[in-house]
């Protein structure tokens, strides 16, 4: 029963996260041995009177990226704000806005209520990176300002939790096929070997 | 005698345990290291490191490249692990950055007063173990930075390898759950919803 079960979670779940595990495992390549070229660099674009919160000048960490999401949709922008840089200087604002697929750097002249935008379109194996390493541990304060980052944190979770789960019931089930045993425990060993072996050759 | 369909069946079943089997440590790690880097507030201290600084002497290094000097140098400090050069270089100085997953040595040496000033730092178990995950000695958005420490290069061998043998074991589950007729109806369900899910992500339009 318990057998069933299990050959039946491990099917389902699988099938489900598996083009998760594919956007995770291809991407490993890119992050490896991929180059970012970002091509041309694209035309900025102003916005003028726009509706611009105020107190960036002593609002710090969540609370100021909350206010600068406000500029958000009067540029024609949506995703994560990465960080805050006010320069009291000059009072500009300036911050990147990303998601899969894009990212965009605002730069607010706080005091004339105008914005220039410079907007970048990721490509494929870009976007596919770019979903492997968000949230990631990163300015941890502020990530998750974006709905979509946030669900996206709990889809990369799941993902996690659903292979660990994959991965233990495929051990189940794999020793209960007798026959298979003594080579699989055979493969078991070599592997654990091989990260052990790994692991003291790049800490010691 | 077996049909080839049968014979590819049973060899593709196998092919998917033994993967999974072999690279079941490298899995886990991979999976908990991911979740560490996605959770930080879950931990206190994981930053916390042991610092030593010391001021040693060193030989004028071989080599006419900064490269071939840094080696040397590392040769002489009795260090080991993936380097890398700060942006700037001093007139008269060479400064480069030396790392290893448990620990890294930040090296600023006056070539002219044969100097050289060292911060080692010594991380915690579980800040090493999260490294681990990242530690390829490339970064792809910086071009110009290159693995040149060979075990960098055989843990990113070994990360190249979990991800072929996952995306080779992803088809062969295909295969697999295809030829269980009475699952498909479900399969299809299940798949096509984790494939709009990640496509939507991957689209930009979550």
């Amino acid at each position: 029963m318990i057998y069933r079960w299990l050959r039946d979670f491990h099917l389902y779940f699988g099938l489900f996260i598996s083009p998760f595990i594919l956007l995770f495992a291809t991407s490993v390549f890119y992050l490896n041995h991929g180059t970012l070229v970002t091509g041309a660099a694209a035309q900025s674009e102003t916005y003028r009177d726009l509706n611009i919160p105020d107190g960036f000048d002593r609002l710090k960490g969540r609370e100021a990226v909350e206010r600068a999401k406000a500029i958000l949709p009067q540029v024609g922008v949506a995703g994560e704000i990465g960080f805050l840089r006010y320069i009291p200087k000059t009072g500009h604002l300036i911050f990147p806005v990303s998601k899969a697929g894009s990212e965009a750097t605002i730069d607010v002249d706080l005091a004339a209520r105008t914005a220039t935008l410079i907007r970048r379109s990721m490509h494929l194996w870009e976007s596919v990176s770019y979903l492997h390493k968000m949230p990631g541990p990163h300015n941890v304060a502020l990530r998750g300002n974006w709905m979509g980052m946030q669900v996206w944190r709990f889809v990369a979770d799941t993902t996690i939790y659903l292979l660990l789960f994959v991965s233990l019931s495929g051990v189940y089930l794999w020793w209960a096929i007798k026959a298979e045993r003594r080579i699989g425990m055979a493969l078991l060993a070599g592997g654990a070997a091989t990260f052990a072996g790994l692991i003291y050759a790049v800490v010691r | 005698m077996p049909s080839f369909a049968s014979t590819l069946a049973a060899w593709n079943r196998k092919l998917h345990y033994y993967l999974g089997l072999y690279f079941l440590f490298f899995l886990w790690l991979f999976s908990l290291t991911g979740l560490m880097l996605n959770h930080q507030q879950w931990f206190t201290d994981l930053y916390d490191r042991h610092e030593v600084s010391y001021d040693p002497e060193i030989e004028t290094p071989a080599g006419d490249t900064r490269a071939e000097q840094t080696l040397d140098l590392m040769r002489q400090l009795k260090f080991r692990g993936e380097v890398d050069w700060p942006a700037s270089q001093p007139v008269g100085h060479i400064d480069f950055n030396v790392a290893r997953p448990n620990w890294s040595a930040r090296v600023r040496v006056d070539l002219n007063a044969r100097q050289a000033y060292v911060k080692e730092f010594k991380n915690g178990t579980m800040h090493t173990f999260q490294i681990f995950h990242t530690f390829s000695g490339t970064r792809f958005n910086q071009p110009a930075s290159r693995r040149d420490w060979a075990m960098t290069t055989a843990w990113v061998l070994a990360m190249d390898a979990l991800a072929a043998g996952l995306i080779v074991m992803v088809i062969g589950s295909y295969y697999m759950w295809w030829r269980l007729k009475q699952r498909r109806t479900l399969g299809v369900i299940t798949l096509t919803l984790g494939y709009a899910i990640c496509g939507a992500f991957i689209l930009g339009a979550l």
